[in-house]
């Protein structure tokens, strides 16, 4: 028999996998729906938390970047989400999960197409021109914040923060934090607004409502020698001298090699070694230093030196830590003390050593020219803490981006719902098969608004119908119809109800999302090479079903 | 989590190590999140209240402990499972931030979980569910600081503070000595408190234990224990009038830090070393009696030569004094730490009443005891007893009652215990039930319900009929309008929680409220558990 069949033809290693033509497109979207559906749930303000364990160490969280990362997900396809949802977070904090389940809801879309024998890039292009439409009428819904008066200016990021924390395990305090962390964003400069210049420290124990707000920097107490606590622990106005500097008595250099002929001479050298110590601890008190910082360790002498001289110095602060001090009390980090110059000390309105929890904190308030702000989060469990961290995170980022577009959309799937209506609206005046992929591209924004509904237990295609009905009604008053969640009716005008998102927003995950898509509907082919060697011997993988390469098909 | 297929039938892999994953979701992981907090709870339920049992928990090591503090005993149980764990960390988060009330916040959570696997059985929607106990919690706490009494920590020899120490002592092994044991941790407490700011430094009360005598034997010392003796045994055991001197550099030829050889080529210079080297002693010796000291503590060790030479000069000394007694010494006899010889002079000598080395028993253990120091700002608690758990559950006792008045130094509002707020809290929050119109009502109520679980865990605790003794005192708060009647869990015939005089700080039980419906909350928030398959 073998004779009859044709030989056959190794062209890639053995153990390679490959997979083609339109059922691999199919298989990508089906891998892309089972990722996107673990997020699913965690959209909008009813939106649940996930818990993942990762060896001994436990998350939970409702950020869809978070949540995807800690899946680890290895389908090639499906990586392509993950990274879309990394890529909004980095760029805007914000929104991952919706960009994920838009690209999830575009490909699902896609798929029927695919299967009657669209051409993949027929799909591409269609999609590809709804979303210029899409982005242009955007740019033409959203509405020009008037904030002339700084008050209506924090007004309108408070609202931005707080919709952003709406689907967070802070949604209860929002008010609170959302004032916290706009006046944390007001702090910084407001021409960089660099992130890093928000340090958010965590202290478990204590309600969340006990958290607070630095206007400067706070961090904990650093390891201690002997004498410590003979330091004060509370100036106003200090002098804070900043050192990258090592304060210790130790060997100079390690190789040096000093000779000397006579006993007398050895103590010489014990002298000099003190010398050298004490010289650089003199230079700091001559200079009027009251609060010595350093990124390295000042040891147990120079602490008591200090303590003797009424001088508070805390060694290996964090590198962080050390630049927002430099930043908040405008002084500056010295690596030597040689001509050790006055005018390069910070100051501070008020420095203090406060117990906060378990902890002992040290505060840097009433900065004369901070441009930085810490936040300090309680909280009952350290996941509590961490997932707050994470939200607050994310406000952050968008009060940032609120802070300098000042152009808003309203939330609650309205958005989305008004462009869908635009879209399908456009697509009856488009002639070939484009109509219909436009119009699948409207169907596909509608997801938003339908999973929120659902996830907070709403009839979701009802409140899609009334939804759909106000829009179309609409003109000016239906534009912002979106899903209510506290209210017996289930839709609102949610712009009216402060429901703000900043456009910017939704213009970046409607634009990741339509690449996603587009990238994963035009891979017609993946060849995954086998892993090396040895561990295919150590865990042999079984994919039963899969024809060896070469044969005959 | 089983592998999925695509329309073709064929397998493909979206997680790493998919088969070994295990994944929950919806109703199911709430339930298993659910019952794996309330095993937790359930575990610690019966160490509640004055009459609550101890645990005993072998560690895998083998050591034993026996305790009824809520925060040790579920660190001890190396809980896996991790929801449970959560509980855990909400146990030591109330230590860490109040000292005190670990247990009852743990079976607060536990009873508010139970409450809330019965209405999530009735289809409502989990985030309704702790929408609800939020709105629950907020008139808990406001009720709560209503009925909160301010109490004059001054009056009466400091009694009040006395009093609640003795509360928190109640559901311990030493409640027989309570009153005692309350008198020596206000006493501790009020010497480092700085009643100006408000704020007690802990680490200024420095608890020492030492197995043998009994519990009664615990005493106070106005100073400083240490866990060390005289370098030589013909040293003086006692120094009056004592004038330290702290060094933190050994008695030995100065070294550089340079790494460094000696090489010696003649006799004669072995000689000139040789008799440098007693130099440098007879020098240190003298340096420090010079400046007056009567005795010198070393946090490093003598050469043997200079020890002997302490001791023709008369100079008792100490060596090996660790980093954190030279710091409390310091502070306690204001010393400074004396960094080299030539450094001492007489202002640097700290001045203690009396140093003298005591004896314990039969055994041959001493301890250095520094007394009546010239600002005593750390004092040290001597705990005695007849075994090392007990020592060990003492401490943990004392620890509890310090924490509980420097609380109340803090915030001197106080709320009765025996269960007694709760269920004052427990009707307010059924009261407001009945206003909330929307699905929440019945989580409102749930929390009600859940508060006066308490109560009811003391009651059982103590041998009596949960139902009825909960019910007559809920009736009895209602008709005499008064928030202080409780369970009378020791018998004493009365209910008002005011004469039996069971004070607790309203800090913690605000934090107690707060913090384990803030735990259960996000419990309920988790719909999904992906977690490595064991099994």
């Amino acid at each position: 028999m073998s004779q009859f069949l044709q030989p056959t033809i190794l062209l890639l290693r053995e153990g390679t996998d490959t997979s083609q033509g339109r059922a691999q497109i199919v298989s990508n979207i089906n891998a892309v729906q089972a990722v996107a559906d673990v997020v699913k749930s965690t959209l909008g303000p009813r939106g649940m938390d996930k818990m993942i364990q990762t060896g001994p160490k436990v998350t939970i969280s409702n950020d869809g970047a978070t949540i995807l990362n800690l899946l680890e997900v290895v389908h090639p396809a499906a990586r392509v989400l993950v990274d879309i949802a990394k890529s909004q977070d980095d760029e805007v904090g914000d929104g991952t999960t919706s960009t994920t389940l838009l690209a999830a809801e575009l490909l699902k879309e896609a798929k029927p197409f695919i299967e009657e024998g669209i051409h993949p890039q027929i799909v591409i292009q269609g999609y590809r021109k709804a979303l210029e439409l899409a982005l242009e009428k955007l740019e033409g819904f959203s509405i020009n914040i008037s904030r002339d008066s700084p008050q209506e200016k924090r007004d309108t990021l408070l609202k931005c923060a707080q919709t952003a924390l709406n689907s967070k395990l802070l949604a209860n305090t929002k008010q609170f934090f959302s004032e916290l962390v706009v006046s944390a964003v007001e702090k910084l400069d407001p021409n960089i607004l660099d992130r890093d210049l928000i340090g958010i420290k965590n202290v478990t124990g204590g309600s969340v409502n006990d958290s607070f707000l630095v206007d400067g920097v706070a961090f904990k107490k650093t390891f201690s020698y002997a004498g410590f606590e003979q330091q004060p622990k509370r100036f106003e106005n200090p002098k804070i001298c900043l050192l990258n500097l090592e304060l210790e008595l130790k060997s100079e250099k390690e190789n040096a090699e000093i000779r000397i002929e006579k006993p007398e001479e050895y103590q010489q050298i014990v002298d000099a070694e003190w010398a050298l110590i004490y010289e650089k601890l003199d230079i700091i008190v001559k200079a009027g230093a009251q609060i010595v910082l350093s990124k390295l360790p000042i040891g147990d002498l120079a602490t008591q030196y200090f303590a003797d001289r009424n001088i508070f110095c805390a060694g290996r602060v964090p590198q962080e830590d050390l630049l927002r001090v430099q930043k908040a009390t405008g002084g500056q980090v010295q690596t030597t003390v040689n001509g050790l110059n006055p005018e390069t000390f910070g100051t501070c309105g008020l420095f203090e050593e406060v117990q906060v929890g378990a902890e002992r904190y040290n505060l840097f308030k009433n900065c004369p020219q901070s441009r930085t702000a810490t936040i300090v989060l309680r909280g009952g469990a350290e996941q509590f803490i961490q997932e707050a961290e994470r939200s607050l995170n994310d406000a952050i980022m968008i009060v940032r981006r609120c802070f300098k577009a000042n152009k808003i959309v309203a939330g609650g799937g309205a958005i989305e719902l008004e462009l869908s209506r635009y879209l399908r609206h456009y697509a009856r005046s488009v002639t070939g098969k484009t109509q219909y992929i436009v119009n699948s591209f409207a169907k596909a924004l509608e997801v938003i608004p339908r999973t929120i509904a659902e996830n907070a237990g709403l009839n979701s295609i009802e409140i899609m119908n009334k939804l759909r009905q106000r829009h179309a009604q609409g003109g000016e008053e239906g534009r912002w119809y979106g899903v209510d969640i506290n209210g017996a009716s289930g839709v609102c005008d949610t712009h009216s109800s402060f429901v703000w998102e900043p456009s910017l927003v939704k213009r970046n995950a409607l634009c990741s999302a339509t690449e996603a898509a587009c990238a994963i509907l035009s891979i017609d082919e993946t060849v995954k090479n086998p892993k090396s060697d040895q561990d295919t011997k150590m865990k042999p993988r079984g994919q039963p079903g899969r024809p060896p390469m070469g044969m005959r098909r | 989590m089983s592998l999925a297929f695509d329309d073709y039938g064929r397998p493909y892999i979206i997680l790493r190590d998919q088969g070994q994953k295990k994944r929950m979701k919806g109703l199911e992981a709430y339930k298993s999140n659910i019952l794996a907090a309330k095993a937790v709870a359930n575990t610690l339920q019966s160490s509640l209240g004055p009459k609550g049992m101890d645990k005993m928990l072998v560690s895998p090591d083998g050591d034993v402990s026996v305790t009824n503090d809520g925060a040790t005993i579920v660190e001890k149980m190396e809980i896996q499972h991790p929801t449970a764990k959560l509980l855990v960390e909400l146990s030591q988060s109330q230590d860490a931030e109040i000292g005190d009330g670990t247990t009852g916040v743990v079976v607060l959570a536990g009873k508010l979980l139970e409450q809330a696997l019965t209405l999530l059985d009735k289809g409502i929607h989990p985030l309704k569910i702790s929408d609800g106990f939020d709105r629950a919690c907020d008139v808990a706490i406001k009720h709560l600081e209503s009925i909160a009494e301010e109490i004059d920590i001054q009056a009466n020899d400091h009694e009040a503070l006395i009093q609640a120490a003795c509360t928190a002592l109640g559901s311990k092994v030493v409640s027989k000595r309570k009153r005692e044991l309350g008198k020596i941790a206000v006493t501790a407490v009020l010497d480092v408190a700085d009643l100006k700011r408000k704020d007690v430094n802990l680490d200024l009360i420095k608890i020492q234990t030492k197995t043998g005598g009994s519990v009664e034997d615990t005493r106070l010392i106005s100073g400083i224990l240490i866990d060390k003796d005289m370098s030589h045994p013909q040293m003086q055991k006692e120094v009056k009038d004592a004038k330290i001197c702290l060094l933190t550099c050994p008695f030995e030829p100065p070294k550089p830090k340079t790494k460094h050889n000696i090489n010696i080529s003649s006799a004669e210079d072995y000689k000139k070393l040789y008799q440098q080297e007693q130099q440098y002693f007879v020098e240190m010796v003298k340096l420090v009696k010079d400046s007056g000291a009567n005795i010198a503590l070393c946090q490093w060790g003598f050469d043997d030569e200079a020890n002997h030479l302490l001791l023709q000069n008369d100079l008792p000394a100490v060596r090996w004094v660790s980093g954190t007694d030279v710091e409390l010494i310091a502070m306690a006899t204001g010393a400074r730490i004396i960094p080299r010889f030539q450094e001492i002079t007489p202002e640097k000598l700290g001045k203690a009443g009396c140093i003298k080395e005591v004896q314990f028993g039969t055994s041959n253990e001493r301890m250095l005891v520094i007394e009546n120091c010239q600002c005593t700002k750390a004092v040290t608690i001597l705990i005695r007893g007849g075994s090392q758990m007990i020592v060990d559950e003492a401490k943990r006792s004392i620890h509890d009652a310090i924490c509980v008045i420097r609380n109340l130094i803090k915030d001197n509002r106080i709320v009765y215990g025996g269960g007694s707020a709760e269920l004052a809290c427990a009707l307010q929050v059924l009261q407001y039930a009945d206003e909330v119109s929307s699905v929440e009502q019945y989580a409102v109520r749930s929390f009600a319900d859940a508060l006066e679980g308490i109560p009811c865990c003391l009651a059982d605790n103590c041998g009596l009929n949960p139902i009825t003794s909960v019910a007559q005192a809920k009736s009895r708060q209602l008709t005499e309008k008064n928030p202080r009647i409780g369970i009378d869990c020791m018998e004493l015939g009365t209910s008002d929680m005011k004469e039996q005089k069971i004070y607790e700080t309203l800090s913690s039980k605000k934090q107690q409220i707060q913090l384990a419906t803030q735990v259960v909350k996000m419990i309920l928030k988790i719909d999904d558990v992906i977690a490595p398959d064991d099994y």
